[in-house]
């Protein structure tokens, strides 16, 4: 990991294909035999950050293992539609973080801070 | 993907979801039909839903691939007023349940409802990152 904005770019992948996938398990809510995708990148970029000489962080795509209804099919709506906003709320704060660090840089290089 | 690609998954949610209630209105539409009884009669139709992803990969929405044509037998029904009755008095009427399509138009509608917030939840995420370095 190349830094605090490294970090944070990366997250900021990482939650954009979370949304990715929750809009797509939503998409097929009524698809039978349709079983819900999970995206993890949370656990892998903190084994990066905590290794100590700098490790490097992924993204998996896992299978949702909840029960599936009578067609086949494990998409929770209303467990999709809270992680959509969550995931929408995280990007925005990671986002905003990146402009905060962009505005840190820009005031140590004798620009403005703000 | 391309471009703001997570508004073209939700997207394709959301004309799954209109593909399906316009099924329905179809259905709920010809419930009344009236056949003579050699002749086939309306279908109920229900649509295909197939996910468009590879594996191991994040899906990328939904298709509907076919619109699928139920039973054209339908159910003969004794009327000997209409004109296209047989020589028993006979017609053939579609096999439509309205309470099933009613149950199924709601489940649509939520269904496109949770699509199109999921829509504004991918716009709000993009013009987030529009703000980047402004």
């Amino acid at each position: 990991m190349d830094g605090i904005v490294g970090v944070l770019q990366f997250a900021a992948d990482g939650v954009s294909q979370q949304q990715q996938a929750t809009a797509n398990n939503l998409a097929n809510s009524e698809t039978p035999g349709y079983g819900a995708q999970d995206v993890d990148f949370e656990t892998s970029l903190q084994q990066a950050i905590d290794s100590q000489n700098g490790g490097t962080a992924s993204i998996t795509v896992n299978p949702d293992t909840s029960a599936p209804a009578s067609n086949g099919n494990n998409v929770d709506t209303s467990t999709q539609l809270v992680d959509a906003e969550e995931e929408t709320l995280q990007y925005q704060t990671v986002v905003e973080m990146l402009n905060s660090q962009f505005r840190l840089i820009s005031g140590a290089a004798g620009g403005s801070f703000s | 993907m391309t471009l703001f690609g997570n508004l073209d998954v939700s997207g394709s949610g959301i004309s799954a979801s209109q593909t399906w209630l316009n099924t329905i209105a179809g259905n709920i539409a010809n419930m009344d039909d009236v056949t003579p009884t050699d002749e086939a009669t309306y279908g109920t139709q229900t649509p295909v839903f197939v996910p468009d992803s590879a594996f191991g990969q994040i899906g990328e929405g939904v298709t509907v691939t076919s619109i699928e044509e139920g039973d054209t037998a339908g159910i003969v029904e004794s009327d000997p007023s209409s004109p296209l009755a047989d020589a028993q008095g006979d017609v053939r009427v579609p096999d439509v349940q309205l309470g099933t399509q009613m149950v199924d138009m709601i489940q649509a509608q939520t269904d496109y409802q949770a699509n199109a917030a999921a829509l504004g939840d991918a716009k709000n995420a993009y013009q987030s990152a529009l703000t980047l370095g402004t």
